[in-house]
């Protein structure tokens, strides 16, 4: 959005992290005092449709060319966002079909976890996507200093979200990989979804170092844009699978 | 020595070794510091066999770019390389036309190998009992056959994929062309893995790894899947790039409706393959991680379902058959006109068609499933949605058929395997309706019927028309013609054996022949039939060595053919073969509509500036 200011630019990320954190606490008591999936799903469609549009930029797939020259920087750089996004679509398919197993084999049930490391985790990847929002923006207006800050937030929180899942939720659970169905389903989605969030650590960590030695400008970061987007990604994934994972249904004893 | 050790190929394989060591290293030595006994061979082995693979990407020298990137260095876009000669053909080349060649090579090797595979395991059948084969090697010759066929048609579409389409829209290469060797390069590790389970104690459960049986199965099992699994990410990188350059790299005046069939088809086989394919890799993962971590996804004693298996896998599995014959049908698209010197009939219905197919493909995978035990309620749509599939494939034969209607036909070997493309396809397709149709399938499931009607779908929709490929491109790839002679040979070598035998399968299995078994009882009376079958099969392996033949004979005493060999509209015959390193020089500009073969006057394309 570069044809807003700097400082509008940072009010409405701040403006969509709100709503993101109102909806997220509406989803929390939802689950605890009505407990309709159809809602939940309902606010995790909405929230995954703020971070789509406003986080990950959806609509510059549907711009026009401003140029028919293929060898030019910016019709590259359109190519390139189409080629990720078929590329988000190809993964979905993958955390889709782990979603259709979990369906499958819990139903109306979910894994007996800890409620309050689902709900850090998932504030802790809300306020990540917040930030790595920020560092797009930052760098899309040239403000190299806040690009740097609000990137290694997101990488901090980042790895802070893996230590929570991996670290912590893993070691508290009360049953193994091996322990029937919500052991297969629990440890299989976080799992994939961890191994996304790691390698999105390593992609921030690659586009910070790059970023610090003066690698990308306001006109040419195709870098910093595919790393946030693809940030952003794993966090819509996280969007369902938290509702699934800790809300849905009634917990197994 | 030297040159044969800066290959990337030789280099892979080195790093692959050592990754496999040090995987199985690693294993083991977290399992001492965990205080398990230090080895198991599972476990050591699946990791060592993944890290090899990444060792062997590493080692081609296909990662060597990202690299740099991330090191926030600049690379060079249009790499040419074609002073390395021979040389370039085994290293991470970025042409998209070596890559293309690279594909096939490969598809041809598999092909053989798998191949050969039908043929030992053909030979134990054509008598009753068991002659020379122990039951687990036949299963394991069996299960392979299916999935090394399987990668082995998956790059032969590839092949042709990355070598035409951006030819045929006037792109320079593909829209990502390190992804574009890498998507190659990962097939070859794929291919390793999934014949080393040969060695690894061979599985038994056919290439559909159904569990509980693969959960049980020998170690072969992880490698199958494992391999599977790799090659999948083959298939899913490459159709993200054909759907990008064929969106964005299409020369400006070729608008949708004035595109080749075939670039219709491989967008239509893309999509398929980006998003379907994951879902193999994740059933068969899943599988993986129950054997490694006891998970229990499959297993009804912890609470999985087995069914659940068979749906994330035929989701998958089921369009993955259209992903094999979508290219195949393009190509007899793309050439009949050529060959009858007439316009293609009804041009927009049949690239529609191959869009509706991919489409409603999605849509009937559980017709394999109709004696699976799933819910009853399933079955009835699933019957209706695969009958329709009929209807965008009868477009193809009606729009085939009035083509060659009072057409000038030559009868080149491209030609000849056309026509038998689409005699046998259609004979695979008339014997589908009845596997669809539930009360019939019931009758037909798991029966040689159905081993008839798939190998009459996949020679009419994919070998058929991949010989007519090459026959047909040969001279653009190389220079040089195939030799007629040798081609016509194999044409009558392989298309009548394999048709008797086809026909012969679906007899059997009417006649209550199950499929995958190792033996049969005398009292049948197949004996005869099965022996007729096993001759049509060494004939049929008798033309592809023919084939063979025919591409050594023509590397050595072929005639040059720079030219318009067939005298085609298409805009890569219109300049000189082989194909130059860029492609074209000038832009190209489509200038009338692609398969107006006969009518006086009119052109497809032409270069910018040229009269």
């Amino acid at each position: 959005m570069a044809h807003i200011t700097k400082s509008a630019a940072f009010r409405l990320g701040l403006l969509v992290f709100g709503a993101l954190a109102a909806l997220t606490v509406v989803e929390f008591v939802l689950a605890l005092y009505l407990n309709i999936w159809q809602l939940l799903l309902l606010v995790a469609i909405l929230k995954a449709g703020l971070v789509l549009y406003y986080y990950m930029h959806i609509y510059r797939l549907f711009q026009a060319d401003t140029t028919l020259d293929h060898n030019s920087y910016a019709y590259k750089l359109a190519t390139n966002r189409l080629g990720l996004w078929l590329f988000f679509i190809s993964d979905s398919f993958v955390f889709g079909g782990l979603m259709i197993a979990r369906i499958n084999l819990l139903g109306l049930t979910h894994p007996h976890l800890e409620q309050t490391v689902g709900l850090i985790v998932t504030a802790v990847l809300l306020i990540s996507s917040f930030f790595m929002n920020r560092a797009e923006t930052a760098m899309a207006h040239g403000d190299r200093k806040q690009f740097a800050i609000s990137t290694a937030i997101t990488l901090a929180l980042g790895i802070l979200f893996l230590i929570g899942v991996v670290g912590v939720e893993w070691q508290i659970a009360p049953f193994g990989p091996g322990d029937g169905a919500q052991g297969a389903v629990f440890y299989s989605m976080t799992g994939f979804h961890a191994f996304h969030v790691l390698t999105g650590v390593i992609f921030l960590a690659i586009v910070l170092r790059n970023g610090l030695r003066g690698r990308y400008s306001p006109e040419k970061h195709w870098g910093v844009e595919a790393c946030a987007i693809y940030w952003h990604f794993v966090d819509v994934v996280w969007i369902f699978y938290y509702p699934a994972l800790y809300l849905v249904g009634t917990a197994i004893a | 020595m030297k040159t044969i050790l800066s290959l990337g190929l030789v280099r892979g394989l080195a790093w692959e070794i050592l990754g496999t060591a040090l995987g199985i290293g690693f294993v083991a030595l977290v399992r001492a510091l965990m205080g398990l006994p230090a080895w198991k061979a599972e476990p050591a082995v699946v990791f060592g066999a993944l890290l090899g693979a990444l060792f062997f990407l590493y080692g081609v020298g296909i990662l060597n770019d990202w690299l740099k990137w991330a090191a926030g260095e600049e690379t060079e876009d249009h790499l040419d390389d074609s002073h390395l000669g021979w040389r370039r053909y085994f290293g991470p080349s970025l042409d998209h036309k070596v890559i293309g060649i690279q594909y096939l090579v490969l598809s041809l090797l598999l092909m053989s190998v798998g191949g050969l595979f039908a043929l030992i395991f053909r030979t134990e059948l054509a008598r009753s009992q068991m002659q020379f084969l122990t039951l687990n090697q036949y299963n394991t010759l069996m299960s392979l056959h299916g999935m090394v066929m399987i990668i082995s048609i998956l790059l032969g579409i590839s092949a042709f994929m990355n070598y035409l389409v951006p030819m045929l829209i006037g792109a320079r290469d593909m829209a990502f062309p390190r992804l574009n060797s890498f998507s190659f390069w990962i097939a070859v590790p794929a291919g390793l893995i999934l014949l080393s389970s040969l060695f690894l104690g061979g599985f038994d459960t056919g290439w559909t790894g159904y569990p509980p049986l693969s959960v049980r199965a020998p170690l072969g099992m992880q490698m199958f899947f494992l391999g599977v699994s790799l090659a999948g990410f083959s298939s899913i990188l490459g159709g993200l790039n054909i759907i990008v350059t064929v969106v964005r790299l299409r020369a400006h005046s070729m608008t949708a409706f004035r595109m080749p069939i075939f670039v219709w088809a491989a967008l239509a086989t893309s999509v398929i393959s980006l998003t379907a394919t994951q879902l193999i890799g994740l059933s068969f993962q899943m599988v993986m991680l129950q054997r490694l971590f006891g998970m229990g996804f499959f297993d009804p004693a912890k609470g999985g379902n087995p069914i659940l298996f068979q749906h994330l896998f035929w989701f998958y599995s089921h369009p993955a058959v259209y992903i094999f014959v979508l290219p195949g049908l393009g190509i007899i698209s793309e050439l009949l006109p050529v060959f009858v010197r007439k316009p293609l009939f009804g041009y927009r219905w049949v690239a529609m068609s191959s869009l509706g197919i991919a489409l409603v493909g999605f849509l009937v995978w559980a017709h394999h499933m109709f004696t699976s035990g799933m819910a009853e309620y399933l079955r009835v749509p699933f019957m209706y949605s695969t009958l329709l599939v009929a209807v965008p494939t009868g477009v193809k034969f009606f729009s085939w058929v009035a083509t060659v209607w009072r057409g000038k036909i030559s009868f080149d070997t491209p030609m000849l395997f056309i026509l038998a493309g689409i005699i046998v396809f259609l004979l695979g397709g008339l014997s589908g309706p009845p596997n669809a149709t539930i009360s019939t399938d019931l009758h037909l499931h798991d029966t040689y019927f159905i081993v008839g009607h798939f190998h009459d779908t996949m020679y009419g929709g994919y070998i058929f028309p991949f010989f007519a490929a090459i026959f047909y491109w040969y001279p653009k790839m190389t220079g040089k013609r195939l030799n007629e002679t040798l081609g016509k040979l194999q044409f009558w070598l392989i298309a009548p054996s394999f048709t008797v035998m086809s026909l012969l399968m679906m007899r059997v299995g009417l006649l209550g022949m199950r499929r995958r078994i190792a033996d049969y009882d005398p009292a049948l009376g197949f004996d005869p039939y099965h022996l007729v079958m096993t001759i049509m099969a060494f004939l049929t392996a008798l033309g592809v060595i023919v084939f063979f033949i025919n591409l050594i004979y023509t590397h050595f005493k072929g005639q040059p053919a720079t030219g318009n060999v067939w005298n085609s509209r298409s805009p890569e015959w219109q300049v000189p073969s082989p194909m130059p390193v860029h492609n074209y020089d000038r832009e190209l500009e489509v200038v009338g509509e692609p398969y107006d073969y006969g009518l006086p006057g009119s052109r497809y394309v032409k270069f910018h500036g040229e009269a």
